[in-house]
């Protein structure tokens, strides 16, 4: 002490400067422990409320071991492995997105479209795609494209009216048709196109068409095989058409086209393979498993305030996509076409620079409105303006999508201004007009970005409670809704209206796992944009 | 350095080159383009200052001039490119086959497709050499034979054997140099009458410029080369006819080539070829 | 070379179906960008149209003045209690997230590797992302447990022996099991990325020349910091402040969970007691008007289109403020 003390001068180490250095350094420790505390309380009380609706206590210890040992170690024995071997690895990403994403597809258009009526969507779906078809064969056999552009939106729009105008007519008949026959050709049909084009675009006109007629040939076995042994055609179409048929195709081009990261195809599989296993020795052995609460039954029953075992959530997730699905069909072409016209064509000067200043602020004002107010614009719009029944599917979807407009443009314009100028100016160089530059050049790069932004806004959407509550959508209904224009629910509302609810196992169970389910949905959602974001930010 | 002092002189430079001081008259050829009286303002900075001259059909015409000088904006005039940027404004003329390109009727869209622009920087698209070479095509409906177009085009732009093989990767997988003379390929795939240029080789190594500079040589064999160019050699060893751009925007002399290199006119003009300021 | 319909002088045209084509879009594009506009018009029609039609009713002295709410049973309509339980959760949340936020910007602009910011950063966004009724339902299950497991809490300030007034004792009582405290803390958690990330960008934009002057001087990485980043990015961070208050005053679920239904002046002198007991915020006091009558008529269903434009009027001040202020700061540098 007394040395340093008299080399102080020379050395410029005195106490007064280790005390500042000491000073840096607990400051910096106290920044750190402040980023994580909101962090770390967060993800204890995800992990308390996951504890409620799982009850792991339940379980008896053999049940923890035979799940280390069937599902734990063997999947993480394999993501290590895959770590070190950048091919696998990407094939291993893209395997899971291609089975976990094709099966939530396959599961979510047969709910959506099980509870929509397959007789009407179908009739829907039928008009709506006819006129395009043949406004693109005629684009085919003559080559004039003139015309094509505009006549596609509009003929998509001239469809729906006339199956609006024609629906009494058309039902009778589409009626009579086998459930699972719409489900043919509403799911059918489209993966069976898709994979002729793109089996065309690679291998020739040929080997598309045959290999679009085995898909299909595929899907009508499917349902006869199942109409004789007697289970649900419908659901096996489906899960056919929408997992079997996009997750096959994407994992064989893997393993044909990628020697390398082949391996790393088979990820997927010792996931699924562990937990089934895991199930097997568990119910062999009678091991106890937890008491969950996130049961089948509460992911495919309709809603017991009473009975907490009978308590489901079915009718409020089909409700909560239903809503958020349109709800995305009515606001994001709108957010996006807004957050264009303010990056690529709104002058910065003169009278109409000023508006494009005044939209602007007018947006970052809208950004900062609070959720329940725009419950009450819906209502007054919705409600009063349009004479809207109460609780219905549309008020809501239009009420969260005014919400999330904002959200929406402001992802896109820095997705629009990302794109570098040299690319536009290459494009106007060219000969290409403003449009033809947007379409070709501008939209193409905006993609990634604008992606990104627009599944945080349905991930915030499908969160939203106050505006609903507001819009006086009912908290619990016992089946999902029947139609855009018919009252439905949304999980969150569930949530809200069970939380007075002071019974132990829904106060400590049900809602928790409910809660756990809306909170999978949403952090499902973040990582996709977070996914996409990466990758798209290591592209460039 | 006011304006009237030096506009006339212009017209004298340029008047006296029909008595045919350089290699050849300078009314040889067709006049292709013609500005006239030609202002450029941004806002309220003027970077043009009332420049006149007439650029010949098949002719390689290089602009020179240091930093600031306005050469890049009257390039850009030519086909409207200027018109992008807002606070820009036009005032005089510029005549292409006889037609001011900026009256009413005249759309910017349909006139950029007849005078192409290959950019400084090399800027070929996210997309697929073929696509590349393509898009002019595409956006103009183009009804014939694509590919053959894609082909003749890289091969006149002297890429076709280094890129046949891998036409469907990114254009952006190229090297620098490979990258402008796609961006050339591009250009002349629609069959432009008129190829502008602002510095295309400025970004590259030597030995891919020199490449481009060949590649102009062949160019100007069917088109109308206008090339912006900071490079005095570059300008020498191209260029039919070269006009010179001081500070201000002004023009302040035009003549063939070599007149300009070896005996110019004007002091000024001579102190900028020789170095002494620019 | 083209089998567009060519017409015109010269062909320096193309064809008018094109042109008008193109036209169309351009401005089905921009009629996309006005209708934000028509969305903003929207609000304030449908907010005042009803409001002024509950003003007319109730007198707006009374509104503003009123110590009592309770619209469905005495048709008090005084909107003060009100505000001091929005002000209340307003001022506890801001105490929590001001400072955490403004620390993790700065550990995230000045310290952090980009290894650690990338992974921070995401984190500090999914607290903002996580749905409010989830908040609500763990502020009023998990946290309010929590927290009362150390309380009551009393500690005197003053030690004992000298004679005292009761007032000078500390006392935090146990908690109701709707408060407004753990309804803070959730709301405090929920803002701190709005703190941090746009005081992030603040203190980022300080130029890295400042920095390198401080250094240059002798300072240690703690002074360039606090003496500094942090002084020249004020006005941004000010900014950040603003807004992260204005979304905690517009808060809905959380609150209206955690903190319950019953509107109450605030206490004095023992300001903590309004942390342990019940209140209601102007939100949630909406949404027990949308739950309770949906009738569509009535002085009780307008007062909910009157508070809904008490809290526009509120919050849209805030962001104009936040946004001329963040303005100053873009024309520093």
């Amino acid at each position: 002490m007394e040395t340093e003390e008299t080399t102080s001068d020379q050395l410029g180490r005195s106490t007064a400067l280790r005390l500042q250095q000491l000073k840096g350094q607990l400051f910096e420790v106290a920044l750190v422990a402040a980023t994580l505390v909101g962090i770390l309380a967060v993800l204890a009380l995800f992990v308390q409320i996951s504890s409620d609706a799982f009850q792991p206590e339940t379980a008896s210890p053999a049940w923890f071991l035979v799940y280390l040992g069937t599902l734990v170690g063997p999947t993480a024995a394999f993501t290590l492995y895959a770590r070190r071997r950048p091919a696998v690895r990407e094939t291993n990403a893209k395997a899971f997105a291609a089975v976990f994403g094709g099966l939530l597809l396959a599961l979510v258009t047969y709910a959506v479209v099980d509870s929509l009526s397959p007789y009407d969507v179908f009739t829907y779906a039928f008009f709506a795609s006819l006129p395009p078809a043949l406004v693109l064969a005629y684009d085919r056999t003559t080559e004039d494209r003139t015309y094509t552009g505009p006549a596609i939106p509009a003929s998509i729009i001239v469809g729906v009216a006339v199956a609006a105008l024609l629906y009494d007519f058309v039902r009778g008949p589409i009626g009579v048709a086998a459930e699972w026959i719409l489900y043919f050709g509403l799911v059918t049909v489209p993966a069976a196109l898709l994979v002729w084009t793109l089996t065309a675009s690679r291998r020739g006109r040929r080997s598309g068409a045959l290999a679009g007629g085995i898909v299909a040939a595929g899907g009508l076995a499917v349902a006869v095989a199942s109409i004789v042994t007697g289970a649900n055609a419908s659901l096996l179409v489906v899960l056919y058409s929408a997992f079997i048929v996009p997750t096959g195709y994407v994992l064989w081009r893997s393993v044909r086209t990628d020697p390398e990261g082949r391996v790393g195809v088979a990820g997927p599989f010792v996931l699924l393979g562990g937990t089934l296993l895991g199930a097997a020795v568990v119910d062999q052995f009678g091991i106890r498993s937890p008491d969950s609460f996130l049961t089948p039954n509460l992911l495919l029953q309709s809603w017991d305030g009473l009975t907490a075992s009978n308590a489901g959530v079915y009718p409020q997730i089909v409700g909560s996509i239903i809503i958020v699905g349109f709800m995305a069909v009515l606001a994001f072409p709108v957010g996006i076409g807004a957050a264009i016209y303010l990056e690529e064509y709104a002058p910065d000067t003169g009278l109409r620079g000023r508006l494009a200043t005044i939209l602007e602020v007018n947006i970052s004002n809208l950004a900062g409105v609070p959720s329940v107010v725009y419950g009450l614009l819906g209502l007054a719009l919705f409600r009063r303006t349009l004479g809207f029944g109460t609780g219905i599917v549309v008020t809501a979807s239009g009420t969260l999508g005014l919400l999330i407009l904002p959200i929406v443009i402001v992802s896109t314009q820095e997705a629009l201004r990302s794109v570098p100028d040299d690319l536009r100016q290459g494009s106007y160089g060219m000969g290409a007009s403003r449009w033809q530059t947007l379409r070709e050049v501008v939209l193409p790069e905006a993609i990634p970005g604008t992606l990104t932004g627009t599944i945080l806004a349905l991930a915030r959407a499908i969160g939203e409670t106050a505006p609903l509550v507001i819009i006086a959508i009912a908290t619990t209904t016992y089946s999902p809704p029947s139609g855009l224009f018919s009252s439905g629910t949304a999980l969150p509302l569930q949530i809200f209206a069970a939380s007075a609810n002071a019974k132990p196992e829904f106060r400590h169970g049900v809602v928790p796992a409910a809660a756990v389910v809306l909170l999978i949905l949403m952090l499902l959602m973040n990582a996709t944009a977070i996914v996409i974001r990466n990758k798209y930010g290591r592209e460039n | 350095m006011s304006e009237s002092d030096t506009s006339p002189k212009i017209q004298t430079t340029i008047e006296t080159g029909d008595e045919g001081r350089g290699e050849a008259p300078l009314n040889a050829r067709d006049t292709v383009i013609e500005a006239r009286n030609l202002d450029v303002y941004y806002g309220e900075e003027q970077a043009i200052n009332d420049v006149s001259m007439e650029i010949n059909e098949h002719d390689v015409t290089a602009l020179i001039g240091p930093s600031g000088c306005g050469k890049s904006t009257f390039l850009r005039c030519i086909n409207r490119m200027n018109d992008m940027i807002d606070v820009c404004r036009v005032e005089g003329d510029i005549e292409f086959d006889g037609k001011n390109v900026y009256d009413d009727d005249v759309d910017p869209v349909a006139l950029r497709r007849k005078i192409g622009i290959v950019f400084q920087k090399p800027n070929p698209f996210p997309k697929s050499i073929r696509e590349n070479v393509a898009y002019g095509l595409k956006i103009q409906g183009f009804d014939g034979d694509i590919d053959a177009r894609v082909e003749e085009s890289l091969k006149r732009a002297a890429l076709w054997d280094e890129v046949k093989d891998q036409l469907g990767s990114s254009g952006l997988d190229l090297s620098g140099g490979q990258q402008q003379r796609l961006c050339i390929a591009r250009a002349i795939a629609p069959d432009p009458e008129v190829i502008l240029m602002d510095e295309p080789t400025s970004a590259l190594d030597p030995v891919a410029a020199s490449k481009i500079e060949d590649l102009i040589d062949d160019l100007a064999e069917e088109y109308t080369v206008i090339i912006v160019t900071h490079n005095m050699q570059q300008a020498a060893r191209i260029s039919d006819r070269t006009a010179v751009f001081l500070t201000g925007g002004e023009l302040v002399e035009y003549d063939n080539t070599a007149k300009i290199f070896e005996d110019p006119e004007e002091q000024r003009v001579e102190d900028y070829i020789t170095g002494k300021f620019g | 070379m083209s089998n567009e319909p060519e017409s015109g002088v010269g062909s320096l045209q193309r064809s008018g179906f094109v042109v008008r084509k193109e036209r169309l879009y351009g401005r089905l594009i921009a009629a996309c960008a006005v209708l934000t506009i028509v969305v903003t018009v929207g609000i304030i029609l449908a907010l005042s149209g009803r409001a002024l039609s509950f003003w007319s009713e109730i007198s707006p002295i009374m509104y503003f003045t009123g110590t009592s709410w309770s619209p469905v049973i005495a048709q008090d309509y005084g909107v003060l209690p009100l505000i001091s339980g929005t002000l209340i959760v307003t001022v506890f949340s801001a105490v929590i997230a001001l400072p955490i936020g403004l620390a993790a910007a700065i550990y995230l602009s000045e310290y952090a590797s980009d290894k650690a910011r990338s992974i921070l950063k995401p984190s500090l966004e999914i607290l903002a992302g996580v749905p409010t009724v989830i908040y609500g339902y763990m502020a009023l299950v998990y946290v309010t447990p929590m927290i009362d497991r150390f309380l009551p809490f009393s500690a005197q300030i003053i030690p004992p022996g000298v004679p005292v007034l009761p007032e000078f004792t500390f006392v935090m009582p146990s908690l109701g099991t709707f408060n407004a405290l753990s309804a803070s803390v959730v709301v405090g958690i929920m803002i701190i990325p709005m703190v941090s990330s746009i005081s992030e960008d603040a203190l980022s934009a300080v130029p890295d020349s400042l920095r390198q002057g401080g250094y240059g001087l002798g300072s240690t990485k703690f002074d360039v910091s606090t003496r500094i980043v942090v002084p020249s990015a004020t006005s941004g961070i000010v900014a950040s402040y603003v807004l992260a208050i204005s979304r905690a005053i517009g808060e809905t679920m959380a609150v209206t969970m955690a903190m319950g239904m019953s509107p109450q002046m605030p206490y004095f002198p023992n300001v903590l007691r309004n942390l342990a007991e019940s209140s209601q915020t102007i939100t949630a006091a909406m949404v027990q008007i949308a739950g309770a009558d949906s009738l569509g008529t009535g002085p009780t269903y307008e007062a909910m289109f009157a508070l809904g434009m008490t809290l526009f009027a509120i919050t849209l001040t805030m962001n104009v403020l936040a946004e001329l202020v963040r303005r100053r700061f873009r024309e520093e540098y």
